[in-house]
């Protein structure tokens, strides 16, 4: 067994003002040198194309309906068992589209699959990336919260293909 | 027997079936469209192309379907000319097929996904538009017909002519303009039309009830038995997110059913999906119905069936054996003789599959001991007793909700049954599982056992049958020894 004997501190070390002194100063000196932090959320975080941030539906032209057509890939292909889609059959020319289509935000972990899996131009990784609620049910976002005009998503649809398209030419959403 | 040779093995093949099945019973994997193993082989749509040598003659194409088995044939089904055969073949079926996967209900079990991707045949090379035809053409009330994804394979033709033997369906048209009609767009008729959407190899058949309900990937598929005759046919009862039944589909059976179900219970599964069942128990005093939790209801059983000890037994021809022998042991308990009631008739009965007799069990629980009952005696002898305990599936449904109101208020009346019964005397109602939410086996009417199996979970509160009965004889049998001794 080692015994280690504390060291007695000096008068002057006792008072610790040396040191507060010290660190005062290198508060004061920060003071004047430029910021190297952000100020969020006044500031918010830049994001591009690249930014996998939360899925969202898009629109077709006519604005009114979702691109989707419930086929239920996405739903499959989502490793996290956010999305639950039931569709439902249309009047249109497109005979199908979701009646219900819910995305689990809490669940979600941005992976982007449901946007590859999509054959439809349907699901698209959106830059918004902010989830903050009182309760859970609110997380899970129904169409309403989804569906976006497809031209807030174009940035992102445009490097999509652009990444993508050794394999895939984008389809028509008409 | 005859000895073929298969992929370089010699094999065993019957003589009297078509090449094809002799390739699949062993493990080569040849696709098919046309064929179906109950219908008659055609060989119109080409696609189980396979190489064959026979004797002296160099290896040729042939199709497997309409191609006999003969002593010392020589087959290959992986040569590269038989991929390209079968590549050039769907090529062509994929020519004018819309391909709108991502909408059309059979993604996931269609035959044209699989062998694209099967045989490899991934992009076309045709730049014509493709054909446009009608996309919802009703033909009836059960089948949906979408023109464009038709394949023409014929199977539904031969489905109404060899199977129903009342053919209803034809090809009409020439060359890319042909399509399925009915004569003069007349409707299809009969209880089996269902049948043609679960042969048809694309999605061109589909049934109105399921079209666009759900991607048939999230289906849980359970081996089951339907039980809305005593024919008893194997099928499949597919739940979607453990919830609900979404559609029954035949399962194949040599000695029962072969490949095929009736319409009548095809769609019956609405029965297995009803809302407003009964939860746990219900109490009705003074005609008024008091929800409670099972135990409280099998307690307020155990007090009636003290007080009468004569109760007048009756079962319902859907309870299982399992069941029939647990009520078996409960009527010996009761010293009641086992009476069973008889199972309604219809009249769908017909040479094919169904039975007419709207039950799948009187078989086996009248093989168990119980006595068969009409409805008229059964009703009868609840008008003069003091206390019944009416036992099973749909019981209250077969003697008839008016004629069981009817029945003195001096009655008490113990019921087990999926739904609580609404009548002025006094009962006690304890729910019970349905079809598809428990197991056992029902004897159909040539004696062949089927099972039936748990699909979804019951609702919240009940127990299986089995089991409360078994807590009521357990309960009652102290008191039983007391009278005894
Ligand atoms: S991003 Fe990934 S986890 Fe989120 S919904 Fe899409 S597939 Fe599911
Ligand atoms: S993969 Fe696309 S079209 Fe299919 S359900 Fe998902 S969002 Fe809709
Ligand atoms: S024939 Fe009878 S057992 Fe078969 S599906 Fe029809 S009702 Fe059910
Ligand atoms: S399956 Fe043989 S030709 Fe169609």
């Amino acid at each position: 067994m080692v015994i280690i004997k504390r060291k007695e501190l000096s008068f002057i070390e006792k008072l610790y003002l040396p040191q507060i002194f010290q660190a005062l100063s290198h508060s004061f000196r920060a003071m004047f040198q430029p910021r190297i932090t952000r100020q969020y959320p006044e500031e918010p975080l830049p994001t591009n194309e690249v930014t996998r941030g939360q899925p969202r539906l898009t629109l077709l032209e006519d604005g009114e309906h979702l691109a989707c057509v419930s086929c239920g890939l996405c739903e499959a292909a989502c490793p996290a068992y956010a999305i639950t889609i039931d569709g439902h059959e249309t009047e249109r020319f497109i005979e199908r589209e979701p009646e219900r289509f819910e995305i689990d935000m809490l669940r979600c972990i941005l992976c982007g699959f449901c946007e590859e899996a999509c054959p439809k131009d349907a699901i698209f990784m959106s830059d918004e990336l902010e989830l903050a609620d009182f309760s859970r049910a609110a997380l899970v976002y129904d169409i309403d919260k989804l569906k976006r005009p497809r031209e807030e998503l174009q940035g992102r649809i445009d490097y999509f293909y652009q990444v993508n398209d050794r394999w895939r030419t984008p389809s028509s959403t008409s | 027997m005859t000895r073929i040779t298969i992929n370089g093995k010699e094999v065993e093949a019957d003589p009297k079936k078509p090449l094809i099945t002799a390739c699949h019973e062993h493990a080569a994997q040849v696709p098919m469209y046309c064929y179906h193993p109950g219908l008659t082989p055609v060989g119109s749509c080409r696609i189980c192309q396979v190489e064959l040598q026979q004797g002296e003659i160099p290896p040729r194409i042939v199709v497997a379907c309409r191609t006999p088995v003969a002593e010392g044939m020589v087959v290959n089904t992986e040569t590269p000319q038989a991929h390209d055969a079968r590549r050039q073949c769907l090529e062509f079926l994929l020519k004018n097929h819309p391909l709108d996967c991502p909408i059309c209900d059979k993604a996931g079990e269609c035959d044209l996904q699989d062998y694209s991707f099967s045989e490899g045949q991934a992009e076309g090379r045709s730049v014509e538009p493709r054909r446009k035809l009608e996309k919802r053409k009703n033909l009836g009330d059960v089948i949906v017909l979408d023109q464009e994804r038709c394949i023409l394979c014929s199977r539904c033709v031969r489905f109404f002519e060899d199977v129903t033997k009342k053919p209803q369906l034809t090809v009409s048209g020439l060359g890319s303009r042909s399509v399925i009609s009915t004569f003069m767009d007349r409707p299809l008729t009969g209880n089996y039309q269902g049948n043609v959407a679960d042969i048809c190899p694309v999605g061109a058949l589909t049934l109105s009830g399921f079209r666009f309900q759900a991607r048939v990937w999230n289906l849980d598929k359970h081996l089951s038995t339907c039980g809305e005759c005593s024919r008893g046919c194997s099928i499949t009862v597919e739940v979607l997110r453990r919830k609900e039944v979404k559609r029954l589909r035949p399962h194949f059976n040599e000695e029962v059913n072969k490949w095929w179900m009736c319409d009548h219970g095809r769609f019956s599964y609405a029965r297995l999906n009803a809302e407003d069942r009964l939860q746990g128990a219900t109490l009705h005093q003074d005609g008024v119905p008091h929800p409670v939790d099972r135990e409280t209801g099998i307690a307020a059983v155990v007090d009636m069936l003290r007080v009468h000890s004569g109760a007048y037994i009756l079962i319902s021809p859907w309870m299982t054996v399992e069941e029939g022998e647990q009520a078996l042991a409960f009527c010996h308990a009761l010293a009641s003789p086992p009476r069973l009631l008889a199972p309604p008739t219809n009249d769908l009965k017909d040479d094919l599959l169904h039975t007419g007799e709207a039950a799948p069990n009187r078989r086996g629980l009248e093989g168990q001991g119980f006595q068969t009952q009409s409805r008229d005696d059964a009703l009868s002898a609840l008008a003069a007793a003091e206390c019944a305990v009416l036992i099973g599936e749909r019981i209250t449904e077969i003697l008839g909700v008016e004629a069981l109101a009817e029945l003195s208020n001096s009655i008490r009346l113990i019921i087990f049954d999926t739904h609580a019964l609404q009548v002025s005397a006094t009962n006690v109602c304890i729910g019970i599982p349905n079809a598809a939410e428990r197991t056992g086996t029902w004897i159909n009417v040539d004696g062949h056992a089927g099972r039936i199996a748990a699909a979804k979970p019951a609702p919240p509160g009940v127990a299986s049958l089995t089991r409360s009965l078994e807590e009521i004889r357990a309960a009652l049998a102290p008191v039983a020894g007391e009278v005894g001794s």
